[in-house]
């Protein structure tokens, strides 16, 4: 039994490993401290998921999950070498898709998003996921208006971090 | 449509670059420990509670001896039965507390468990050390008033203590004993807040501040 769930969680996982990645470089810094974030977001949805119903879709479920784990649990690890290279990595796009100035933009976007407070950032990188109001205020465990509110702000935070 | 929509589009479509763990690299990472700042806040807690409870049990036979002479002995007993009935109390709602965490709580709801089981913990110190400066001031002033007859049975003279400065030197000891305990308690706490709870506590209150 036990066995058979394993198997069932680290399939599931192994197709949505995506959703946790992108979590983990939005919170940490160096690629040591996303593999240590990777892994204890693991821990807590294995050991949460015998209580998973299925009554939503595992992502969803995820996503509250690798939140909570970033945000609350994680304790950041004194690793503190930012490389510049892993940061610059995160959006790598075929070059005749894209001008290069946007590209830049881009680039400068992501690293305010970077730069916010983990509620903010929790809060963008659900927009961007394009989770609804709803999803965004059950997640976070606000009421729905004020989530709307909060994202304007982060919204004219981020206009402020870029244009100073 | 604003900068952040732009980001949201390319967010989806494009690829990120992000790496690609196996089944087996998944799968090893179950058999591994979590290292979560809960897992410290309950093995720190449940150390704070030993700890305190411990100290009840490491006073030497002569002090009790003492107290007994003193005449103070039934109290010392009442008032422990009092602080271990109290002592269920707190490990009872820090049991409870700490089962309320859940990682599938909202973000929220996750936090203010967390800061209410540690919370347990700090009133549980803070009655001890309430306790503990209170007995202390108890005993020195009743130990003061009757100094002659503690001189007489702590058996000073045989150990050349002189017995005119005795209670000014017994008072400033104890105070001074005290205050070295006080000082490595709030040095303690302030190195556990500092690496377990800052970054917790001001994402709480970001959050709070939100629904204000």
């Amino acid at each position: 039994m036990n066995q058979e769930l394993e198997h069932i969680f680290v399939t599931q996982l192994e197709e949505n490993q995506n959703i946790v990645h992108k979590i983990c470089k939005l919170y940490t810094n160096d690629s040591d401290s996303h593999n240590d974030l990777f892994q204890e977001i693991t821990i807590q949805l294995w050991r949460a998921f015998p209580k998973f119903r299925g009554d939503s879709k595992f992502s969803t479920w995820m996503y509250r999950v690798a939140l909570n784990t970033a945000i609350t649990l994680y304790r950041k690890s004194k690793r503190r070498i930012s490389t510049q290279d892993y940061e610059t990595v995160s959006f790598k796009i075929k070059a005749d898709e894209y001008d290069d100035t946007e590209e830049q933009q881009l680039k400068l976007m992501y690293n305010a998003v970077r730069e916010l407070n983990d509620i903010d950032k929790a809060l963008v990188f659900l927009y961007l996921e394009d989770k609804s109001y709803r999803e965004i205020s059950e997640t976070l465990g606000i009421s729905e208006v004020n989530a709307r509110v909060k994202m304007n702000r982060t919204k004219e935070k981020l206009r402020k971090i870029l244009n100073p | 449509m604003d900068e952040l929509d732009i980001l949201k589009k390319q967010w989806q479509s494009r690829e990120q670059n992000l790496p690609k763990l196996s089944y087996n690299q998944i799968y090893k990472m179950l058999l591994k420990k979590s290292s979560s700042v809960v897992k410290w806040i309950f093995i720190i807690s449940v150390a704070e509670l030993l700890f305190w409870i411990s100290l009840y049990f490491i006073i030497p036979e002569s002090d009790l001896e003492i107290m007994d002479k003193m005449g103070i002995g039934k109290l010392i007993l009442y008032s422990d039965i009092f602080h271990f009935s109290i002592f269920g109390i707190f490990i009872y709602y820090f049991y409870k507390n700490f089962k309320s965490i859940q990682v599938t709580d909202s973000v929220r709801i996750l936090m203010r468990n967390i800061l209410k089981t540690r919370r347990t913990v700090h009133y549980f110190v803070y009655y001890n050390i309430g306790m503990f400066i209170i007995s202390s001031l108890v005993i020195t002033i009743y130990f003061y008033t009757r100094s002659e007859q503690l001189y007489e049975i702590m058996d000073f003279a045989n150990q050349g203590v002189p017995q005119e400065n005795f209670a000014t030197v017994f008072i400033v000891a104890l105070i001074i004993v005290a205050i070295i305990v006080v000082g490595l308690l709030a040095l303690f706490y302030w190195f556990i807040y500092g690496i377990l709870l800052r970054r917790l506590k001001r994402n709480y209150k970001e959050l709070k501040k939100m629904e204000d």
